[in-house]
């Protein structure tokens, strides 16, 4: 497995060079290392080999209400992901595929689940245009905002990167969603399991019940 | 599993070599001849926001560039690149000469802005690209659901399937060239 995926990364920084050496006028500012992006991978989820403790977030609810994310959570199967309202494409279709494969599961399991989208744009996405966006993927998944650096503080300590919305020297917008989804174990509440944002919903349907669990996808 | 990473990396060096050194010159005489396909809007959250995808395939020897994009059913429509979790609104994208611009998933996207009404799987939605050389282009947009993504054939064990091989090299391509 690893000599293939040393292969495949070989051949495709080989092209990758290939491609910018004869692009004159291909902008360069662009990285060419996506190109290595999970071609050598087969399953959408990614174990920890070393988890992460749940970040130590007290933010503000959909109610406009406290909301401590490890005492709510504590001892239920979590899944996590920093996301924005005001973003078309991997956000929506992030808690979207979340949600069909939640409501693929048992009653007793869907209410089990905890799904929690934290707001990376908080100025923006208010209780109320969080609960209202959130709505329209699935009523129970619970929406958190609040003070952008503890936000940011608490995505760190999972590996998760994110800057604040901003608009570069040209006026462009320029803004950020977290790239993984991290799932949280029931037995320990340890971060164990890591998904990019290719999985699909047959993804998440495959893993949710092992991850109610807290076992190994 | 060795198959699939094979057929990916050749795909990818064909796409190189494709791409490969056929700019320089090429522009001066020849002029770009564009289509359109694999147009589709996934079905948005609410009417304040949504995403547009599809390809523009060049067959002709000169670049072009998609500078704008208006539809009669959104405020604002701009051009953006997602690239590391970073979304970034883009004045243009180009179109090289015997070449493609892809528009898909997790990648480059228009982003509409307060629609006029919330789009609905089975709807289409309008559009009109304008590119710099070859002028406008209408294109329409059916409304496909939220999740829906071309790129990834559905149901277990999409990973393997072929048409995701030669669509990734495509993305791949769309993604250094752009």
């Amino acid at each position: 497995m690893r000599k293939k995926t040393l292969l495949a990364a070989a051949l495709l920084s080989a092209s990758a060079l290939t491609l910018t050496a004869c692009g004159g006028s291909a902008e360069s500012d662009k990285p060419v290392a996506s190109v290595s992006s999970d071609v050598a991978t087969e399953k959408a989820a990614t174990v920890l080999d070393q988890p992460f403790k749940k970040p130590d977030l007290v933010l503000t609810d959909t109610q406009g209400k406290k909301f401590d994310l490890r005492e709510r959570t504590a001892g239920k199967p979590t899944l996590i992901y920093f996301g924005y309202t005001n973003c078309p494409d991997v956000c929506p279709l992030t808690m979207s595929n979340i949600a069909i494969a939640k409501k693929a599961l048992p009653k007793a399991d869907q209410e089990k689940l905890q799904v929690v989208f934290v707001s990376t744009d908080p100025e923006h996405d208010t209780p109320e245009v969080l609960g209202s966006w959130l709505k329209g993927q699935d009523p129970d998944f619970i929406g958190l905002t609040g003070d952008f650096a503890t936000i940011q503080g608490g995505a760190r300590t999972i590996g998760i990167s994110i800057d604040e919305p901003t608009k570069d020297k040209n006026g462009k917008r320029v803004s950020m969603h977290g790239k993984q989804v991290i799932a949280f174990s029931p037995k320990d509440d340890a971060g164990y399991v890591m998904y990019g944002d290719d999985a699909t919903a047959d993804d998440y349907q495959k893993d949710l019940p092992k991850l109610l669990t807290g076992a190994k996808p | 599993m060795r198959r699939r990473l094979l057929g990916a990396a050749l795909a990818l060096v064909a796409a190189a070599s494709l791409a490969g050194c056929s700019d320089g010159g090429a522009e001066a005489s020849g002029a770009p001849e564009l289509s359109v396909d694999g147009a589709f809007m996934p079905q948005p959250v609410n009417a304040d926001m949504a995403a547009g995808f599809f390809k523009v395939t060049n067959k002709g020897s000169a670049a072009d560039q998609l500078t704008s994009v208006t539809s009669p059913s959104a405020a604002r429509v701009t051009l953006h690149s997602t690239k590391d979790g970073t979304m970034r609104e883009q004045d243009a994208f180009e179109v090289p000469a015997d070449g493609t611009l892809d528009f898909s998933r997790g990648g480059n996207h228009l982003m509409f802005e307060e629609l006029t009404g919330r789009p609905a799987v089975g709807d289409t939605v309008e559009v009109t690209l304008h590119f710099s050389e070859s002028g406008e282009i209408e294109v329409s947009l059916p409304v496909k659901e939220a999740t829906y993504n071309p790129a990834k054939a559905s149901g277990p064990g999409h990973g393997t399937a072929h048409p995701a091989q030669g669509r990734t090299a495509q993305e791949h391509h769309g993604t250094v060239r752009s």
